[in-house]
């Protein structure tokens, strides 16, 4: 198990080495070239060269990749070049508003999906069985985007029952009114596909040998679901969950925007338009970090739960 | 005893001071930007959401009166309008005296009084290579001795501040004596602007770094709290000198420009409201950054927002054609309206290979391709009536500006289609239009990625089919426009320009041959036409100028250069209990003249 | 003489139990109907020509008791355009002789070509420059339809193929692929989009597929990865490896089958996910080019109607992707309760 740690741990450089040289060369290829908006509206030649001799840009492809992997390794990864904001201290702030949508969505999500699944599995075939799951589809049918117009303006502006955009500094607050709305849009969207998948998961394992003689052997169904079932189909639920991990990172760009929540999904569509290489990088490097991360935990996962995995 | 005794008198003076202050609530006001600010480092500044900030916090030597319309300059920092001699080229401007900073950890407790020194550095800043400054073009190349600090600081890597130059001379502690290079009539007007606003040295050096985060001004207003790209809170700056409110009426629009036998009936309303009154009344001001349209317009509605610029796409939902809908006016809103200081212009670039150059051919295929703009359609339909057809490269409202002037290039594309049948540009098999010679044609537009900009595709390409031309779409992030526009790669596009000071010549210069690969987006380059301009670059703003620029511009038509096309219309919606607004064309944001009545607010 | 009856194959089953499933046929008829609309669009039989503008600016659908009169309503310039009487302020026309000899030989062609008359009313309204609503909705099928289909099947197999090697090999192979993984996921979703199509140049449909496609694959990947990582060390692996089975055979022959529901279940929500992506990309402006109509531009374009009173194309495209969805997911699932081995009576 340390072998396979360590080794893991090992290759994860090779990874973010990968990772580090395709965002850098994607970026310099495709990613633009901020000097002239930053420029302004009257910027002779000069100017545009004084502005790349500034951020850097200017210097031989190498150089720059060599200061790159160098802010990975000390953490530091300068200031925006649009606002001149710390690169840390956009992440340390943004993160906050980010997370507190979208743990309580994946926490929500998550227990609704399980618990739902649980239940049409137990009653599969029924009625009530196909009703839920033609409901969530047909829920799920309907586009991130449509939602949020729809929902801003009909439960915040004409019922009136959330504010219409906004944010504070408390937490209490922004969980009880602020990120309501949002939560819940994103909710519809999200419980769906996930209810799906797991009741697939689940169902594979009703159909095991193992459930047949549990119930022959007069397991309670109940027990057999929980207990059995459950620890079974755990394995790629809690995988899909720990993939999906990095992408809190993200954060959620839609609900963001449209309800002026500072979090980092915005701040990272914004560094890609305007060209900020900074925030670019950092956002890539700690997306990696955490994919990484999160692989690993569940592959780890994987043995601890499951004796027969083999995961060499 | 007498400790004990004093304790509870202290408590109890407390107790009512603050019951005395609470009586007294604070007045809040609620406003939004549509884009996020960028910093509050008035050297780095180029966007209008942050200025508007900036214009709050920090004072430049003049500023525009409120009220006036055409707007007129007034001091601010300076005590008096400077003194100009030496035909436009020797500029003396004296400060007020007991102007103060407001109070920052540098200063020590010291109230810290700004003189004609921090003039000095404020324009000195624009020079230093170190801060890429985009508003630096208003000194460059201007003042006496300060381009050659900047190419000493490039070649050092270091901006001497300290050094004397005859074009910045300090006359005394509060008087500041600029010597320009040559005329200039438009200094007074780079002096106005919000980036232009007076820092001082020792706080600059102090935050080197992190001046964004610390800007400390003389103006009415200081930062207060501020979470980046989500809140600003701007709070009264306790050392802000005693001002009154006493704008005079601007003058009636539809009689003439004499304010005193002419008044605008609208300033009465404004002036009743806000005369004699202290500057500034409103305490705290709140601004939230809200990029969605609809969310800012769902916020207002519901009383959230004190004042809310509206996008020209939303104004159905307020509007009925140009007026209120009867369910706001109910309510008390106002709308303000008037038009923006820019113009939208369609440019075909005259280097291009394929639609470029002078000879008849080209110029009838770009005339063509202008006359094939459907500009009332665009007005109506993308703009919702929010504009209006304007030909001239001058707005209405800008020094210089012809109410008068008829475009030659006017929609019509009978006269289109037989100018290209006449000159040669044949359909071929697919029933596209191709060059003289037989060679394909396609007209290659470019637009940023949003989704207003697909309207602009969808129309381009109707008109293009009008004249049976290809239409090819080029889809670019913006700075990449920006970028191809400067290295005369764009073939056409609708660009726009606003003015950055009230003066003709900010626009005309868009077609100057030395700007090509500056803002020159339509790479013009033609000596008759420089010539012609620099003429004009000596005169003051007067009927002779004026003269000029109709030739400039009725050249820039008959050589199917550019079209332009309309105006716009800014709306501007404010609250009942919102006091004293009346929206300014140059001003980007007026907010230390306005004042709030709660009780006009409806009641929870 | 004894004959054996054949017994019927795993498809026939399969087929047979979807017959029984009521669902499952409502939705395969679902289907095949917007399949069939879809045909029809592409030859051209159907909706040939959205683009022509039928109605007025934003016509509101004939049966709605709502409706008012259009605000839009076409406006004919009063101002005939005067090109010719303006003032050249002392300059010459370089084009002056093609002028007059135009007006020589049209004297009559005054103000501008007659306009055609255009409907009040559209039977589902029209957009905001008068195209018909159910035109651009049968045409947009066509396109969000084939769109959704092709990627979801470039993503799938894909992710199937790289899934398959690095759950089974192992090792190395894992690694390499789990590296691939690690990559493509920590770019900003936003920068790969943007070097795909700065690669691909050109802004067509073909663009948008290979955008979804190229991205998509990582989802089925990490699934398909977890599938045989889970099957690789089950008995019925290790029988067959010990009867001889190549690795290439028991990877596909053996497991694949055991995997394919999970594999379906991913096409039908990368087929779903990937039509409603199109909407995303077309909000951040990689969508289908002007003259294509997609559902993701016309819930673009509805994205600002809403709040203007104007919702006939938000619901009309809204409900027509949910419809599809929704039948496409159920027969997906009917499909896999059809097919799966262990539900056999």
């Amino acid at each position: 198990m340390i072998a396979y740690l360590i080794r893991r741990i090992w290759q994860m450089i090779p990874t973010l080495l990968g990772v580090v040289l395709l965002v850098f060369f994607l970026f310099n290829w495709v990613g633009g070239d901020p000097a002239y908006v930053l420029a302004g509206k009257m910027a002779s030649p000069e100017d545009i060269a004084n502005i790349r001799h500034q951020l850097g840009i200017d210097r031989p492809l190498w150089e720059q990749l060599w200061i790159f992997i160098r802010q990975i390794v000390s953490g530091d990864f300068g200031d925006s070049w649009s606002t001149h904001e710390p690169v840390s201290q956009i992440f340390r702030t943004r993160l906050g508003p980010s997370m507190t949508l979208l743990i309580p969505l994946m926490i929500l999500e998550t227990a609704v999906a399980v618990l739902m699944a649980l239940l049409v599995s137990a009653f599969r075939g029924s009625l009530l069985d196909r009703s839920l799951m033609v409901a969530s589809t047909m829920v799920m049918s309907i586009s991130l985007l449509v939602y949020i117009i729809v929902g801003q303006y009909v439960f915040a502006s004409v019922l009136g029952w959330f504010p219409v955009k906004g944010w504070s500094q408390q937490l209490s607050q922004n969980l009880t009114t602020y990120a309501v709305l949002p939560v819940l849009l994103g909710l519809l969207v999200s419980v769906a596909p996930s209810l799906r998948l797991y009741r697939t998961f689940i169902l594979d394992e009703v159909g095991q040998d193992y459930v047949r003689t549990a119930r022959a052997k007069g397991v309670s169904e109940t027990r057999i679901l929980w207990v059995h079932v459950l620890r079974n189909a755990g394995i790629p639920i809690v995988t899909n969950l720990l993939m999906g991990l990095p992408a809190l990172l993200t954060g959620a760009f839609l609900l963001e925007r449209f309800f002026a929540i500072p979090g980092i999904g915005r701040e990272i569509i914004l560094a890609v338009e305007r060209s900020d290489f900074p925030i670019i990088k950092a956002a890539t490097v700690y997306v990696a970090m955490a994919t990484l991360v999160a692989n690993l935990l569940g592959d780890m996962l994987y043995r601890v739960l499951d004796p027969r995995v083999n995961l060499d | 005893m007498i400790n004990h005794m004093a304790k509870r008198l202290i408590i109890l003076l407390g107790c009512m001071a603050s019951l005395a202050y609470a009586a007294t609530p604070e007045k809040v006001l609620h406003l939004e930007l549509s884009a996020a600010e960028t910093g509050f480092d008035p050297v780095a500044t180029s966007d209008l959401n942050t200025a508007a900030i900036e214009q709050q916090l920090f004072e430049a030597l003049l500023t525009y009166d409120y009220l006036a319309r055409p707007v007129r300059l007034i001091p601010r920092l300076a005590a008096t309008m400077p003194v100009v001699t030496d035909q436009g080229k020797t500029w003396v401007f004296t400060l007020k005296k007991g102007v103060y900073f407001c109070p920052d950890p540098v200063f020590k407790g010291q109230l810290r009084e700004a003189t004609a020194q921090d003039v000095v550095y404020t324009i000195m800043r624009f020079m230093d290579p170190k801060n890429r400054s985009p508003y630096k073009f208003l000194v460059d190349g201007k003042i006496i001795g300060l381009d050659e600090l900047g190419d000493e600081a490039r070649k050092s890597g270091h901006f001497n501040y300290n050094a004397s130059i005859a074009g910045l001379e300090v006359l005394d502690r509060y008087t500041l004596k600029i010597r320009l290079k040559t005329t200039d009539y438009n200094f007074s007007h780079a002096m106005a602007q919000p980036m232009y606003g007076i820092v001082a040295r020792e706080v600059i050096e102090s935050y080197a770094g992190d001046t964004a985060s610390h800007p400390v001004g003389t103006g009415p207003y200081r930062l207060g709290r501020w979470i980046r790209s989500s809140l600003i809170e701007l709070e009264k700056n306790p050392n802000f000198r005693h001002e009154v409110w006493d704008f005079g009426s601007g003058s009636d629009p539809k009689l003439g420009s004499d304010p005193k036998n002419n008044p605008d009936p609208a300033d009465a309303r404004v002036i009743a409201q806000m005369k004699g009154k202290t500057i500034p009344q409103i305490d705290r001001i709140d601004i939230q950054v809200i990029e969605e349209s609809q969310s800012a317009w769902l916020s207002f509605g519901k009383g959230e927002l004190d004042m809310i610029g509206l996008a020209g796409q939303f104004a159905p939902m307020a509007l009925t054609g140009d007026r209120l809908k009867p369910a706001l006016i109910q309510r008390g809103i106002r709308l303000d309206r008037l038009i923006d200081p820019s113009i939208a212009y369609y440019f075909i670039n005259q280097q291009d290979p394929v639609l470029g150059g002078m000879s008849r051919e080209r110029i009838a295929l770009r005339r063509a391709i202008f006359m094939a703009q459907n500009d009332e359609e665009m007005i109506r339909v993308i703009h919702k009536g929010q504009a209006f057809r304007n030909a001239y490269p001058i707005p209405d409202g800008v020094e210089g500006s012809d109410p008068n002037y008829r475009s030659v290039l006017n929609y019509n594309p009978r006269e289109a289609n037989h100018l290209l049948d006449q000159m040669g540009y044949a359909k071929g098999p697919d029933g596209y239009r191709r060059l003289p010679d037989g060679k394909p044609l396609s007209v290659r537009y470019t637009t940023s990625l949003s989704s207003q900009d697909r309207e602009l595709d969808e129309m381009m390409k109707k008109s293009l089919d009008r004249l049976s031309i290809h239409f090819e779409s080029e889809k670019l992030k913006f700075p990449e426009i920006i970028k191809a526009e400067r290295q005369c790669r764009v073939q056409m596009r609708l660009s726009g320009w606003i003015a950055d000071y009230p003066d003709g010549d900010n626009f005309m210069q868009l077609w100057y041959g030395p700007h090509i690969h500056e803002n020159n987006g339509s790479c013009y380059q033609d000596p008759v036409w420089d010539r012609l301009y620099e003429k004009t670059l000596t005169m003051p703003a007067s009927l002779q100028r004026d003269t000029i620029y109709r030739q400039l511009a009725r050249l820039l038509e008959l050589n199917g250069v550019t079209k332009v096309s309309t105006s716009h219309i800014r709306n501007v919606l404010s609250q009942p209990w919102l006091l004293g607004y009346k929206a300014h064309p140059i001003l980007p944001s007026v907010w230390s003249y306005l004042d709030i009545d709660d009780t006009q607010r409806p009641k929870p | 003489m004894t004959t054996t009856m054949r017994s019927p194959g795993l498809w026939t089953l399969a087929w047979r139990r979807l017959c029984r499933d009521r669902v499952g046929m409502v939705s395969l008829w679902v289907v095949l109907f917007y399949f069939g609309v879809v045909l029809l669009a592409l030859g051209g039989w159907l909706a040939p020509d959205w683009t022509r503008e039928v109605g007025v600016n934003y016509a509101p659908p004939t049966w709605w008791m709502g409706a008012q009169e259009s605000e839009n309503a076409p406006v004919v310039p009063t101002t005939a355009p005067d090109n010719v009487a303006a003032d050249l302020y002392g300059l010459q026309d370089p084009l002056a002789s093609e002028f007059a000899a135009m007006h020589a030989a049209y004297p009559n062609e005054v103000g501008l070509p007659p306009e055609p008359p255009r409907m009040q009313t559209l039977p589902l309204g029209g957009d905001k420059w008068g195209h018909d609503v159910l035109t651009k909705l049968v045409k947009g099928s066509q396109t969000s339809l084939l769109v959704g289909f092709v990627a979801a099947l470039v993503a799938t197999a894909l992710g199937t193929l790289f899934g398959a090697v690095a759950g089974y090999f192992g090792r190395w192979v894992d690694d390499a692929f789990n590296w691939l993984y690690g990559v493509f996921t920590a770019i900003p979703y936003l920068l790969l989009v943007f070097a795909i199509a700065a690669v691909l140049q050109q802004r067509g449909v073909v663009t948008i597929i290979l955008i979804l496609g190229l991205t998509g694959w990582t989802g089925v990947f990490r699934l398909v990865r977890a599938e045989y990582l889970k099957h690789k060390s089950r008995e019925y692996v290790l029988a067959a490896g010990a009867i001889g089975a190549s690795n290439m055979r028991r990877m596909f022959v053996h497991i694949l089958p055991n995997v394919s529901h999970v594999i379906l279940v991913q096409l039908s929500l990368n087929v779903v996910g990937f039509i409603k992506s199109e909407v995303i990309l077309s909000f951040l402006g990689f969508g289908v080019p002007v003259d294509v109509v997609s559902w993701g531009s016309m819930l673009n374009e509805a994205q600002n109607e809403l709040i203007l009173g104007k919702w006939w194309q938000l619901a009309a495209a809204g409900l027509a992707m949910a419809v599809l969805v929704t039948a496409f997911s159920m027969l997906t699932d009917a499909l896999r309760d059809a097919l799966d081995p262990k539900l056999k009576q």
